[in-house]
């Protein structure tokens, strides 16, 4: 893989100081890109992944936002531009769960999850979109989960933010395809990260068997596909999904 | 603070960048959509890049109100109502809806908008001198 493949690029992840965001913040950085990076409330994690990269040589700075504000992502959107010149390539990755039989769901559970999820990819969307559209082009990568389509107990609140991003994408993709904007979703299934922890917790290492790979996967192997989207080498590829899971989604028996 | 005739420089320079027409085509009576082949999307361009030249904020869809023409209760059968009319008269000030008005197919909508009812929305919003 060229290490310089994004080179020149500036990038903006969201949710970049954890899980498989930072994995993207690293994996984008270390093909030549330069990165800035949301966070929420991980200060630390978000100021070491900076400090850690800055002394690789790497063009990082990290801010703090909360995706569900739509003005606030206009905001870094213009000061993005403002510093680092143009916006190429969008990382949607900020996610949580807040998983609960419906029948005990609440509201608030519900509302947290679409907001952060769905509401915070179309905040960023938005906001990238139109300086795409100015640059004449530029690469949006949401993540979305194979939750979207595959069933889990206790996550209606999850599954249905992953669905929503995904029919986000396709339809913004056909929106902004004529203008050499491309928005493509990644589909991780079973990853290791501190938030499948807590699923896995409750599964426990079951899970594995149900994988074809038998194995969970990394955040690197999701950050590697993610930037392959971002990249020109996916320069034809607009408004898919990509399952990377291992085959968890393949179905039969 | 722009004359009449530097707005319509900035406009035409907006419309080369965002539809990649000639200078020579883009004159007062040009229509965005027929004349100049604008689509869609490149309304947000437009309006985005005049927000930039004219140092302004644009409310999105006051250029062109797509969700007056995608609202069922402002169409009927492909054709704009009375009440619909009346809306988009109200949004669009700087836009002459009387020919628009004796038979107003929605999909005609798009080829209303010439370039000189774009420098009178941007004169509604800049303070011109001379």
């Amino acid at each position: 893989m060229a290490a310089t493949r994004l080179e020149g690029k500036k990038a903006l992840v969201t949710g970049g100081s954890r899980g498989i965001g930072r994995a993207c913040v690293v994996q984008l950085a270390s093909e030549g890109a330069q990165v800035v990076l949301v966070y929420q409330a991980s200060r630390d994690p978000a100021e070491a992944l900076v400090a850690e990269l800055t002394a690789q040589g790497r063009l990082v700075r990290a801010v703090q936002a909360d995706v569900c504000d739509a003005a606030r992502a206009q905001q870094v959107v213009d000061e993005m531009v403002a510093r680092e010149g143009r916006v190429d390539i969008l990382v949607n990755s900020a996610g949580i769960v807040r998983d609960g039989l419906m029948g005990a769901m609440t509201y608030e559970q519900w509302r947290e999850v679409i907001e952060t999820n769905l509401c915070g990819t179309y905040n960023y969307c938005r906001a990238a979109a139109q300086q795409m559209l100015y640059q004449r082009g530029g690469s949006i990568v949401n993540l979305s989960s194979t939750a979207a389509e595959f069933a889990s107990r206790g996550q209606v609140n999850y599954a249905a933010s992953k669905g929503g991003i995904d029919g986000l994408t396709r339809a913004m993709a056909k929106e902004f395809a004529p203008r050499k904007v491309r928005v493509n979703a990644v589909a991780p299934g079973m990853i290791d990260t501190d938030m499948s922890k807590a699923v896995r917790g409750l599964v426990g290492d079951k899970i594995k068997e149900i994988i074809p790979m038998k194995r969970i996967g990394t955040p690197e192997e999701i950050a590697r596909v993610v930037a392959f989207l971002a990249s020109d080498d996916a320069s034809y590829i607009t408004g898919q999904v990509l399952r990377v899971d291992g085959g968890l989604s393949l179905g039969g028996y | 603070m722009p004359t009449k005739e530097e707005i319509f420089e900035r406009i035409r320079g907006a419309l080369v960048e965002a539809l990649g027409v000639d200078e020579e085509e883009v004159t007062p009576e040009a229509t965005l959509v027929g004349d100049l082949g604008a689509e869609s999307i490149d309304f947000l361009d437009i309006v985005f890049r005049l927000e930039k030249v004219f140092n302004i904020k644009i409310p999105r869809g006051e250029l062109f109100p797509e969700d007056v023409l995608t609202n069922s209760k402002y169409v009927a059968d492909g054709r704009v109502t009375p009440e619909g009319l009346a809306e988009l008269r109200k949004r669009m000030p700087f836009a002459n809806l009387d020919e628009f008005a004796k038979n107003p197919v929605v999909q005609d909508f798009g080829n209303l908008l010439t370039v000189a009812d774009m420098c009178r929305f941007i004169e509604g919003k800049v303070e011109v001198t001379g």
